[in-house]
């Protein structure tokens, strides 16, 4: 029995049109237009404990929505859905309690006051037993490196800072899944690098099932192994990491530097540009693989210098929603 | 109870960071609140009485509102602007906490500056109660505790029921202005001064009467009825309808998410 169970949910809004002009104002103060926008629609999929997904999809697929559905705040129009044993908009009480909720974009922290004061109202709030809060309070100041920063309000504290409060105060209550809907946004290389591996320690130790939502490609190479991709509310793709890459990059740019002529017509190589210091080769992985193109092309030349190119994911994702055509 | 107490604490420190803005504010509170006591002062020395309420009567009148409203501007300043709230996005939070909804849109805004209308208003009433030279007996005390107790309810409720037309639209929040700062102001002076159409509208639809007319008119020796002492708690009474109704609203919300 998986951990979390979505299955078939969907939710439609409804949505008052608005158009441009004065005229069209008037028009819809006395006569409304809805449109109805599918927000989320027949998507399912499993979830087992411990498990790092990232849900990936472009603004406005749906993403936002089902993980309004599953910490409760968004009850869907139909469709069935458990996680830890519970429908989470049917015992709101008890079931927040197991969950942590991260939002890039807003705060739970309060403006004016450090961000300790708000841990302690948040420890009445969970009903968390003191001993047991001040461990995990502990705990947490140490992993995220809090000790400095917890005393002085949160309206002084840069956005890296802030985020790592932020994520301590979902962590108090010690929740068994934890939403973080684009945690990286707007932070800088070691911010992000600091939250990552703060991440991934968690879900390690404490087997926490995290669900992540981010447009930070490297966000999602990094922790998840799994990933989800939602575009016009569809699941559209939900499986490895490892697979959607060699699905979907088939072709390899490779640079390399020599002195001799590169000549060739060999299957599998698609493109030879001439560069400053050798040439530039564009290979079809399917036709040939990275081995065999390498003991060919060193039986043919003299090579100084190889570099074959990352996998780039963003142009993976591009190239994805080009292809779903989201 | 514990956790308001304490969100509160926090509010008032939050405050008075900024203290040169808070003693600024505290002291411009004071004006504002002796603006208004001096419409009621100009106005009786152009006449003895309104429709037979002498000044003091209609001051105690005005203090008996204008506490209940302050003390629902302090102590629930968050139920009044609940349409930040949702505009924010910042209720989706409230729903993600396993406390009561309506007892953290409590513990979510505080505004302490007027606690010195609170005072004033307190000073005015025993002001006018002094000068009322009235014999206060153990029920006409009551019923003045009484009458204190259905301000802040009545006030209490009106915002809830307008914090609960956010779950609609947050457009045209102006109209709900007519019934707090507008119901106000119109109770500031006993209901009956006004026209028969307006007594019957803040009895039955707004119970603004039970609040400061009916038990004043006990109080101050104009009707004997015992009725009219406790006609108060009906106020209490349309709290309950204002607390359901915002908890659809929450029900509502949760499935339409706007």
């Amino acid at each position: 029995m998986s951990y979390i169970k979505v299955d078939q949910i969907s939710k439609t809004f409804k949505v008052a049109k608005k158009k441009s002009g004065l005229k069209e104002a008037f028009k819809s103060f006395f006569k409304r237009e809805y449109l109805y926008v599918e927000a989320i629609k027949d998507a399912s999929f499993e979830i087992n404990k411990g498990e790092i997904v990232a849900y990936i999809g472009p603004n406005g697929a749906g993403k936002s929505t089902t993980i309004k559905i599953l910490s409760g705040i968004l009850v869907p129009d139909s469709g069935k859905c458990k996680i830890a044993g519970m429908i989470p908009w049917e015992d709101r009480k008890k079931y927040v309690k197991k969950i942590g909720v991260v939002f890039g974009q807003r705060s739970q922290l309060w403006w004016d006051i450090p961000a300790e004061d708000t841990f302690d109202l948040l420890r009445d709030i969970y009903d968390i037993p003191n001993d047991k809060y001040q461990i995990t309070k502990k705990n947490l100041i140490e992993k995220l490196n809090l000790k400095d920063i917890i005393n002085i309000p949160v309206r002084q504290l840069s956005l890296g800072q802030r985020m790592r409060c932020e994520i301590a105060a979902s962590l108090l209550h010690e929740p068994e899944i934890l939403f973080l809907d684009e945690p990286t946004i707007g932070l800088d290389a070691i911010s992000k690098q600091v939250v990552r591996d703060f991440i991934k320690k968690l879900n390690k130790e404490k087997n926490t099932t995290i669900i992540l939502t981010s447009h930070d490609m490297s966000d999602v190479t990094t922790l998840a192994k799994r990933i989800i991709l939602i575009g016009k509310g569809k699941v559209l793709y939900d499986g490895s990491l490892q697979k959607l890459k060699s699905n979907y990059i088939k072709e390899k740019t490779i640079n390399i530097e020599t002195n001799d002529k590169i000549n060739t017509k060999k299957k599998g190589i698609k493109k030879v540009t001439k560069t400053k210091k050798g040439y530039e080769l564009v290979i079809n992985q399917d036709e040939i693989t990275i081995n065999q193109f390498i003991n060919y092309i060193t039986s043919k030349v003299t090579i100084s210098n190889i570099d074959i190119e990352e996998d780039n994911i963003d142009n993976l994702i591009v190239k994805l929603y080009q292809d779903y055509n989201i | 109870m514990k956790l308001y107490f304490k969100a509160l604490g926090l509010h008032l420190k939050a405050e008075l960071e900024y203290r040169m803005s808070f003693i600024f504010s505290f002291f411009s509170q004071v004006l504002v609140f002796f603006s208004y006591y001096f419409v009621i002062l100009a106005m009786f020395t152009r006449f003895d009485n309104i429709k037979g309420f002498t000044m003091y009567e209609v001051l105690l009148c005005f203090s008996i509102i204008q506490f209940g409203f302050a003390f629902n501007e302090v102590f629930a300043r968050g139920i009044d602007k609940f349409d930040d709230l949702i505009i924010q996005g910042n209720f989706d939070r409230l729903l993600l906490r396993p406390k009561n909804i309506l007892l953290q849109v409590l513990c979510s805004n505080s505004d302490f500056i007027k606690v010195s209308r609170l005072i004033q208003a307190l000073i005015v009433m025993i002001i006018a109660l002094i000068n009322l030279h009235i014999k206060i007996t153990l029920i006409k005390f009551i019923t003045l505790v009484l009458m204190l107790i259905s301000s802040i309810a009545i006030f209490f409720s009106i915002f809830v029921l307008a914090a609960s037309y956010c779950f609609i639209t947050v457009q045209g929040l102006e109209v709900r202005n007519v019934f707090t700062d507008g119901g106000k102001q119109m109770a500031q002076y006993p209901i009956g001064v006004f026209n028969k159409g307006f007594l019957y509208f803040f009895t039955f639809i707004i119970p603004y009467g039970f609040v400061n007319y009916y038990p004043l008119l006990y109080f101050i020796g104009k009707k004997s009825n015992i009725l009219y002492a406790f006609s108060p708690l009906i106020v209490l009474i349309y709290l309950i309808p204002c607390i359901l109704i915002f908890n659809l609203g929450v029900k509502k919300y949760s499935s339409t998410g706007s």
